[in-house]
């Protein structure tokens, strides 16, 4: 039984590395605008459906889809901020702008069924090399593509990491997300700075899509259920912060493999949204967010 | 004009009514594919009922729910059981279904309302996911079965009205459309009470709310359960109508979102608006499905759907309610100007010069309220601090009663943290907090503020979607028996800071010294024994400042003790017989004005020592 639920934890980690990257998209667009965006799941799916039909058309191999869309969804996401965001901000710029999660929720009840029109309700699937390919690790199996999904998030969060810390882009996301008031007065566009955290957040997706496409299916609606345990991990990880998004990825996935070995899968739901409320009760900034007046 | 448009607002209303009420019978009678017709009528108002209620603690409080399903499958599963295992009418199931809804709201509002906006959205999914999913994983609690996912199904019986059954279409629709009436009423009485008063407010500063006297969490909750109850409403009525209930029908996330995006749509906070939401929207969605293939596209109005809430956001951001009625009221203006001519000219308003105040000292007549306490307030070795930060450290201050007390220091040196301290937005983490003779540590803004103690921001927080004299109103009311005494008590207050030219305006609309007599006005009608202010007189151009000036005189001529923060020295040594310096966190001075002000010291920390030498 202990072996099993090892397995269990072990499977459940390595998806873990795909929850961890949505997250850290969610968590840019927070710590930076201090905006859920709703329509971060969408933004998956429609990542994975590029990813997927760059196989299907041109046989690319999904671990190279990146190459195209990272930048198609940089500025994806750049036009969503200029066109449909950046006018509302200007708009509330007094309270929280709740009407971007309205506009976002919007985006995304849109894209996910013009998805559904177009891509039809069917289940997905891209079969390359890695899709059933195992390694012995020990007595424990290891999914070669789950393993990759966990490599691209620890090379993804790695490099985020630098770019936010040693680059004067990052610094000065980090910056505006810190105060932006201060930012501005030093001479930072504040809007400029929010058109590259939500590209950028959106260029993630490309990423996950990549990690996530031959061993998942794609559907219009995929990006529901990745969301909403984004949610969990971002509230669970601390908002804002990169390393408590890739590790409540990781978490989020460990806990999901575990009870799903031990009774239903199911369960873990209610777990983890059990696990979510109480966070949001009781340490609102995360295991490792900063507090914040 | 006014009364006009109400009339004119009355008689639509009626007649939109009425138009409701006739069509069944109509469709029946012209149309040939007529059960269509009247379904799509029942979809209508099943919805618009639904988004009636979740706007009254949604849009009426801007606490945006995106669970609400949650009491809807609770109200259908409630009447469902109770028919299924006792024989009890879904009539009465439907009442026992709307109050364990309410319950089950009084429980979630407890975690879910300590949290804001987005987060308060994030919860309310949590909340109704885990019922969605527990719901399919139960198959039975405490021998009542409930068939997990696959749901239950209510045995048809005919005609049957005690059964709430019917074989024809119209009688639904009758059901539903009495349903949706009463919820109609209740949102309209809501709004117009003064609970309504006070979620408008919340819905634009909750602390100001708190601030002035009111219990925000109690507010909320009860127009949390009033929302609960009527979703759970409609959920038995769902279940009546389909006859078959699963969770994840019931409690789906797409469902509540539906309820947000017809209220969104219609208008938030309009007590009309989501009906006109759901009037648009469940046709357009009707005709999108049928144009884009039926039934092959589940979502295919969800396209509209999604589209519509991002241009309405984008372009509409209080509904198209406003607009639609003042478009009616116009067109029969127009058609009322054909038969009968013109309509009489309404006079201009009148815009009187910047300010006039009253004549006569103790206009307000608040000197009796704030002699009430002779006993002073007093912070003694107050410290608190910010994670690393000194926030304030062993302050010691008294301010007597009938006092003026200046707090001076520069920015950062804690005089904002003391308001904050003083009026229970913060809590110390040393030392004691007395005023009128008790200790006020640990007691929460609303109560303070009914002790006797009100504030006013450093960045003035009007309600700014409401007009003036409504926000003077959501302070007068915690101390009025109805509504029309703290409407007259607001327009004193209003007249008393000057600003009786404005009454009607949106508060948006007004200047930042408006702004700043506005929030006067507003902390003035809780009847203050003791008014902190937080630089009243910052931003002011130099025409105003004199006025403003002679406005804190005469707040001192009631009676009422002042705690003030201000940077202009000379204003303030001018008002204040004491002043208090603080820097860093720390008292450095306390004396007299004049004293104060010519220490070397505080000089020297205020103006910087070059300055001082001159």
């Amino acid at each position: 039984m202990t072996e099993l639920l090892i397995q269990g934890a072990l499977s459940g980690l390595l998806i873990g590395g795909v929850y961890g990257l949505i997250a850290l998209g969610l968590n840019l667009v927070f710590g930076t605008m201090r905006v859920i965006n709703f329509a971060q799941g969408t933004l998956l799916m429609l990542a994975m459906f590029m990813a997927y039909w760059l196989h299907v058309l041109t046989g690319l191999h999904p671990y190279l889809s990146p190459l195209v869309t990272v930048p198609v969804l940089f500025g994806l996401g750049y036009a969503i901020q200029v066109m449909l965001i950046t006018p509302l901000l200007a708009r509330e710029k007094a309270r929280e702008p709740m009407s971007v999660l309205l506009m976002t929720l919007g985006l995304a009840i849109l894209l996910e069924n013009l998805a559904l029109m177009l891509f039809r309700a069917d289940y997905k699937t891209v079969q390359v090399g890695e899709t059933n390919a195992v390694w012995f690790l020990g007595d424990y199996i290891v999914s070669v593509s789950r393993f990759w999904a966990l490599v691209a998030l620890l090379a993804t969060v790695t490099a985020l990491w630098a770019f936010l810390h040693h680059t004067d882009l990052g610094r000065a996301i980090r910056a505006v997300g810190q105060d932006r008031q201060v930012a501005r007065l030093l001479g930072i566009n504040d809007r400029v700075i929010y058109n590259y955290a939500f590209g950028i957040s959106t260029a993630l997706m490309g990423i996950a899509a990549a990690a996530l496409v031959p061993f998942y299916y794609t559907h219009p609606a995929v990006g529901t259920s990745f969301l909403l345990k984004a949610f969990v991990i971002v509230i669970l990880g601390g908002l804002g912060s990169m390393p408590g998004a890739a590790l409540g990825g990781l978490a989020v996935g460990a806990i999901e493999g575990v009870i799903g070995i031990w009774t239903q899968a199911a369960v873990a739901q209610i777990l983890l949204f059990a696990v979510f409320v109480g966070m949001l009760f009781f340490r609102p900034a995360g295991l490792l967010g900063v507090e914040r007046k | 004009m006014r009364i006009e448009e109400r009339r004119i607002a009355i008689v639509l209303g009626l007649s939109v009514a009425l138009l409701f009420a006739l069509f069944p019978p109509a469709a029946r009678a012209l149309l040939s594919d007529h059960a269509y017709w009247i379904q799509i009528y029942i979809w209508i108002l099943f919805f618009a009922m639904c988004a009636t209620a979740w706007n009254i603690i949604g849009g009426f409080a801007g606490q945006y729910s995106f669970g609400h399903a949650a009491f809807l499958g609770i109200g259908a599963y409630t009447s469902t059981l109770l028919y299924l295992n006792l024989g009890i009418s879904p009539w009465l199931g439907m009442i026992a279904g709307g109050i364990v809804a309410a319950l089950a709201g009084a429980v979630i509002s407890y975690p879910c309302f300590r949290l804001r906006g987005a987060f308060f959205s994030l919860a309310t999914i949590a909340f109704a996911e885990m019922l969605r999913v527990g719901g399919e994983l139960t198959d039975s609690v405490f021998g009542i079965l409930i068939n997990g996912a696959r749901g239950l199904v209510i045995p048809p019986v005919g005609d049957n009205l005690s059964a709430l059954q019917f074989r024809d279409k119209e009688s639904y629709a009758y059901v539903i459309y009495g349903l949706l009436l009463l919820t109609l009423a209740v949102a309209f009485a809501v709004k117009h009470s003064r609970l309504g008063y006070y979620l408008a407010a919340i819905g634009d500063d909750e602390d100001a709310v708190k601030s002035l006297g009111t219990d925000t969490a109690r507010v909320k909750l009860v127009a949390l359960l009033v929302s609960a109850f009527f979703t759970a409403l409609a959920g038995s009525f769902y279940a009546q109508s389909v006859l078959f209930i699963t969770p994840t029908r019931t409690v789906s996330l797409d469902l509540s979102v539906q309820m947000v995006i017809m209220a969104v749509l219609g208008g938030l906070g309009s007590v009309f608006g989501p009906l006109l939401g759901a009037i648009i929207l469940v046709p357009v969605g009707e005709l999108t499905r049928a144009a884009l293939g039926g039934s092959t596209i589940q979502g295919a109005h969800l396209i509209v759907y999604g589209a519509l809430l991002m241009l309405v956001v984008r372009f509409v951001p209080r509904g198209i309610e406003g607009p639609v009625r003042q478009g009616c009221c116009r067109l029969v203006g127009l058609i009322a100007h054909a038969l009968h001519g013109p309509a009489p000219l309404r006079p201009a308003a009148v815009n009187a010069p910047i300010m006039q105040l009253p004549e006569g000292r103790g206009a307000l007549g608040l000197r009796a309220a704030a002699a009430g306490g002779a006993q002073p307030l007093s912070l003694s070795n107050v410290t608190l601090s910010f994670g690393g930060a000194v926030g304030v450290k062993q302050v010691t201050i008294e301010v007597r009663p009938g006092e003026v007390v200046g707090l001076i220091g520069p920015n950062g040196s804690g005089k904002t943290t003391i308001f904050n301290l003083v009026t229970g937005f913060l809590a110390p983490q040393s030392g004691s907090i007395h005023f009128a003779g008790r200790s006020i540590v640990g007691l929460p803004p609303h109560r303070i503020n009914l002790l006797g103690i009100a504030r006013t921001f450093q960045i003035v927080r009007p309600f700014i979607s409401m007009t003036v004299t409504e926000n003077v109103m959501v302070a007068a009311l915690p101390r009025c028996a109805t509504l029309s005494t703290a409407r007259t008590e607001a327009q004193r207050c209003l007249a008393f800071v000057g600003l009786s030219h404005r009454l009607d305006t949106i508060a948006d609309g007004l200047s930042t010294g408006e702004r700043k007599r506005l929030e006067l006005a507003r902390s003035l009608a809780t009847r203050p024994r003791l008014l902190l202010m937080d630089e009243v007189m910052g931003g002011l151009d130099q025409r105003s400042l004199p006025g403003m000036v002679e406005l804190v005189r005469r707040i001192r001529l009631e009676g009422i003790s002042l705690l003030i923060i201000e940077h202009n020295l000379k204003v303030i040594t001018d008002v204040a017989e004491r002043l208090v310096m603080l820097h860093l966190g720390e008292k450095i001075q306390d004396g007299p004005p004049i004293d104060v002000v010519s220490n070397p010291t505080v000089i020297d920390i205020y103006v910087g020592g070059t300055a001082a030498l001159r």
